[in-house]
């Protein structure tokens, strides 16, 4: 970046106490002392003011009708997280690498008008400083929206039951990410820390250039992990990584000649200035209002969300006392009992009732698995897809419970196999016995005998007693 | 703790007087850092004495960047406990705490009392840059060419997510994508080269206490046990770092202008030049390009985590059980039975797994170290329970005879005895290596010392030379000299093994317990959801 080089860094070797008594002595106008730009320095200086502007500013009227539909007064923290996550989309709703060509070219045409119109121009000093305040608040905001919900670990939760015992080749990279991170909440609180921290320093021009160094690795590692596990969010990331370099960019000769030249290396020479009331006030005000919003509203709501209703799970009730795996003792389909294997297509080899109104069967009958790669907050339990997307060989049913009849409705939840549905009348016989019998939506008669396992997870039985004596299992 | 850091008084202040304080602080650390960049194990001074630069295995080179430090010689335990492993810190701290001062009063008698520690700090500095850097890059290639965390064997892909340790989560996590463990592995040994170069120091530290900060943090959520020696990074980069961080406050946060200086020696003689650009050159040839040759060599023939031998061609993927008899009686596929094997895989290296419903102990280590041969080597059970059993096999291709052996230890083999914290060498509270009774089904016939016969090893063949010529090194051929005087006490199974294409096998033989089986395989075509893995190790 010569331009920035330029621009910051004093003209080096001519440095005296005089220049130094200069800069200390701090004037409110200091662009007085600013050199005059050279021209490829206002040139691209334009491009990235008109490009970053784009990226940053929601010019979609759809944005806005959804700002002000909102209701204020009951704010789900997914609402501050959709805000949070504007970005000028001109395919499709998932942000593409093609996004920034168009962008781009529109700044390329813009910065060609501006330039011709706009000739006896000397610098940009003034509108560089607005155009990083954009950048560091839009980065902010984006950091706090993933930051707290890491921070109170909701984004990767814990695996369920049927995740559980699902085998390892059965799950989709990404998931494998997200499952791996869920078993560690701590690590994941940890992880929203660092974004919450680096946010928090992007919201102080002193410190701004500390937390986009942070941020860059951070956001670099997300990119890549993303790029790996076939996630969806790379585009994003990168995104926000490029707004980071830029602002980072700006300090960067100064600190290279600082700790690497070793050099006399004075701070920047323009200063904001904020002598006039109003706009002092209105820095104040605004300032206060983003922190209130971002920080401690959407962190209350966070916080309210992860304590009641993790979202990426389902918030119905289940069949009371049932959660557990259960082996499959007997199975018949009209009237003829299918013994245990390992081959059969129709017979069920295990059954999962997890905490919520989700039961979970594995058998040799495919799956095609549903896909969910990108960042979404599902208020709705039919949209609350995390427990099966990215999962192979169980199948997985919402149900809804008769209790007067005994009977529970079950409904496949993929919508690949939205048609497969069970009607079961459900008998508990002891405690860890439950006997299914009904049809299926073929109108196959079924009788299912299950007994629940006292399945020990060595995933659960390590962390308890430590790696270092031995288990036996 | 660096004096020679003006912040605005723009002085050049490399023969000033430093303050008291920092005189003192100055004394302490710099005890404190040479004690944790010394080895303090004498296994390390023998291994490194005794390496064959002739025929080197990439392990050797590892092993020297990779020591146990600080002073142990008040042991490794502040009242008996070891403080997750960095009471020794603490107890070096301590140490130098009083060394510090009593330097402190030795200065003081002095004529003249000195001044500043310019000259020291710039070595110390060195030191700790040229510890850091070589540790670090040692850990790097083994990301860099993806080794350290394997794509799961077919035994793995085929256990359920909550039959593993948090530790095998995070490891198989990223094993699954080797170009983002080689990802790490750049970022590793990057931080580790700028740290060669003054210039680029406070950006080397700054990437390795990021990095390893993370890493310190994944130890201790995972349990993976490796805490201790990545929080020796953090602290020696966090050392580098504050020379620099007066500067940059005036700088960044007082918006003042400020100028680091650091104190480099005039190296004026021709020899101090020469020796300052050959000990340069020497630690980067053989940290940067000799053991990225040997990693490079290990990532293809030798993956320290995978046995090194192929397995039967034919013999390959994830089996459903069709038959199994024992003593001739037939049992039914039952996933509740305790003697039944449900599934079966043969892995592409000499490895059968089968799974069967009845407990187990378990082997929790991390499955890594050095171990040579390919029994001793064991990511492919470690920190796995759901009840599969692994077996390592010796095959006779002539008789179609499998040898079987449990990869499962009761006490396995020490490893890595050069590295302090985290190895097994001595004064690490390892147990001592005993015997372990055996039961007496256990005892006779395939447990007799001469279960292989003569003729069965001239088929086939020595194991030490199974490998790649390339990879064939002087620490292998050691370890299997030496591979007799351990108390290898294993189940074993001796099957005969028919089969056409590999599709259909037929095993007959003896089982750990001596009952004869006869077990009938089919493999099944299983495709996993999980992507396939990229830049596979080895050569099966």
């Amino acid at each position: 970046m010569a331009l920035l080089n330029k621009l910051v860094v004093p003209t080096e070797g001519t440095h005296n106490e005089h220049s130094v008594k200069d800069v200390l002595g701090t004037s409110r106008e200091s662009q007085v002392f600013t050199p005059e730009w050279k021209n490829y320095e206002k040139i691209l200086f334009r491009f990235f003011f008109i490009y970053f502007s784009l990226q940053v500013i929601p010019l979609d009227w759809k944005y806005y009708r959804d700002l002000i539909s909102l209701d204020w007064f009951s704010l789900h923290f997914g609402n501050f997280f959709y805000l949070a996550h504007y970005t000028p989309r001109f395919f499709s709703n998932v942000p593409v690498f093609e996004d920034w060509l168009v962008t781009g070219a529109i700044a390329i045409a813009g910065a060609i008008v501006w330039g011709l119109a706009d000739q006896r121009r000397r610098e940009y000093n003034k509108l560089y400083y607005w155009l990083r305040v954009a950048l560091r608040y839009r980065l902010a905001a984006a950091l706090l929206a993933y930051g707290f919900i890491k921070f109170f670990p909701m984004q990767m939760p814990l695996p369920s039951l049927s995740n559980l015992n699902t085998h390892y080749g059965d799950i989709a990279d990404w998931k494998v990410f997200s499952m791996s991170t869920g078993i560690v909440p701590g690590y994941e609180s940890f992880l929203g820390l660092v974004e919450i921290s680096a946010a928090l320093l992007l919201l102080y021009r002193k410190t701004a250039s500390i937390g986009a160094f942070i941020i860059i690795p951070f956001t670099g590692n997300v990119i890549l992990s993303n790029l790996a596990y076939e996630g969806g969010e790379y585009v994003y990331g990168s995104l926000l990584a490029s707004f980071a370099i830029f602002l980072l960019a700006y300090d960067v000769p100064r600190l290279i000649s600082l700790t690497s030249q070793e050099k006399i290396t004075s701070p920047p020479r323009f200063k904001p200035s904020f002598a006039d009331d109003s706009i002092r006030n209105a820095r104040i005000i605004l300032k206060s209002v983003f922190v209130f919003v971002f920080v401690v509203l959407y962190a209350f709501r966070t916080y309210a969300s992860y304590s009641e209703d993790i979202y990426q799970y389902p918030n119905s009730k289940g069949l009371a006392g049932a959660s557990g795996i259960y082996t499959v003792t007997q199975f018949s389909i009209n009237g003829k009992e299918l013994p245990p294997s390992a081959t059969d297509p129709l017979r069920w080899k295990d059954v999962v009732f997890e905490k919520w109104a989700t039961l979970s069967i594995r058998s040799n009958s495919p799956v095609v698995p549903q896909i969910a790669t990108t960042e979404e907050i599902f208020t709705d339990n039919d949209d609350r897809i995390y427990e099966f997307s990215g999962t192979t060989s169980r199948h997985y049913y919402t149900y809804r419970i008769d209790s007067a009849q005994h009977v529970l409705t079950l409904k496949n939840r993929n919508s690949h196999h939205a048609a497969d549905q069970f009607t079961l009348k459900y008998e508990r016989p002891a405690n860890d016995q439950i006997v299914l019998s009904g049809i299926n939506a073929q109108n196959d008669s079924l009788r299912v005998v299950l007994h629940r396992i006292d399945k020990k997870y060595l995933l659960q039985e390590a962390a308890k007693q430590g790696r270092r004596r031995g288990l036996k299992l | 703790m660096s004096a020679n850091t003006p912040d605005t008084s723009l002085k050049d202040t490399g023969t000033a007087k430093w303050k008291q304080s920092h005189l003192v602080a100055f004394r302490i650390a710099f005890i404190f850092f040479i004690s944790i960049c010394i080895p303090n194990n004498l296994e390390w001074y023998k291994h490194v004495i005794s390496i064959d630069w002739t025929r080197l295995h990439y392990r050797d080179l590892y092993d020297i960047a990779r020591f146990g430090s600080g002073l142990n010689i008040f042991g490794n335990t502040i009242f008996g406990n070891a403080l997750q492993g960095y009471a020794n810190w603490i107890i070096t701290l301590l140490v130098s705490i009083v060394g510090g001062v009593i330097w402190t009063f030795i200065d003081k008698k002095r004529k003249p009392e000195p001044a500043e520690y310019n000259l020291l700090y710039y070595w110390l500095r060195a030191i700790v840059r040229y510890r850091a850097a070589i540790g670090i890059i040692g850990f790097g290639f083994t990301k860099l060419l993806p080794v350290q965390m394997p794509y799961p064997s077919y035994g793995l892909l085929n256990t359920d997510f909550g039959d593993f340790t948090a530790q095998k989560i995070y490891w198989l996590s990223i094993g699954i994508v080797p170009w983002y463990q080689v990802f790490a592995g750049v970022v590793e040994i990057t931080a580790g080269t700028l740290l060669f170069f003054r210039k680029t120091t406070l950006i080397g530290a700054a990437l390795l206490f990021g990095a390893l900060g993370d890493i310190v943090y994944v130890n201790f959520a995972y349990d993976g046990g490796v805490h201790v020696y990545s929080s020796y990074f953090v602290l020696l980069s966090a050392f580098l770092i504050v020379h620099y961080i007066p500067g940059l406050y005036a700088l960044l946060i007082k918006e003042k202008p400020a100028q680091i200086v650091s104190y480099y020696p005039a190296f004026s003689k021709a020899w101090q030049r020469f020796g300052r650009i050959g000990i340069k050159v020497a630690t980067i040839g053989i940290f940067l390009v000799w053991l990225f040759y040997l990693q490079w060599i290990n990532f293809l023939y030798d993956p320290y985590k995978q046995p090194s031998s192929k397995g039967i061609t034919q013999l390959r993927g994830y089996y459903n059980v069709t038959t199994f008899r024992v003593n001739g009686k037939d049992i039914p596929y039952s996933p509740l039975d305790t003697v039944r094997w449900q599934e079966a895989t043969f892995e592409n290296w000499t490895s059968l797994t089968f799974k069967v419903n009845k407990p187990a102990p378990l082997d929790l280590s991390n499955g890594g170290g050095d171990p040579q041969r390919d029994i001793n080597r064991t990511f492919e059970l470690t920190g796995t329970a759901g009840g599969r059993r692994v077996f390592h096999y010796y095959a006779d291709t002539l008789e179609n005879i499998l040898y079987l052996q449990d990869k499962y230890k009761a006490q396995p083999d020490r490893r890595n005895i050069v590295a302090g914290a985290g190895g097994d060498g001595p004064g690490n509270g390892a147990p001592a290596e005993s015997r372990i009774d055996i039961p007496a089904n256990r005892k006779g016939g395939i447990y007799s010392d001469d279960w292989i016969s003569q003729q069965a090893w001239q088929h086939i063949g020595n194991e030490v030379n199974f490998i790649d010529p390339r990879a064939a090194t002087a620490r292998r051929d050691r370890e299997f000299a030496q591979a007799g005087n351990k108390f290898d006490k294993r189940n074993r199974m001796v099957l005969n093994y028919q089969t056409v294409d590999g599709k259909h096998v037929i095993l007959k033989g003896l089982n750990e317990d001596q009952d004869s089986i006869y077990v009938v395989l089919d493999r099944a075509d299983r495709h996993y959801l999980l992507s396939e893995g990229k830049l596979v190790a080895g050569k099966y």
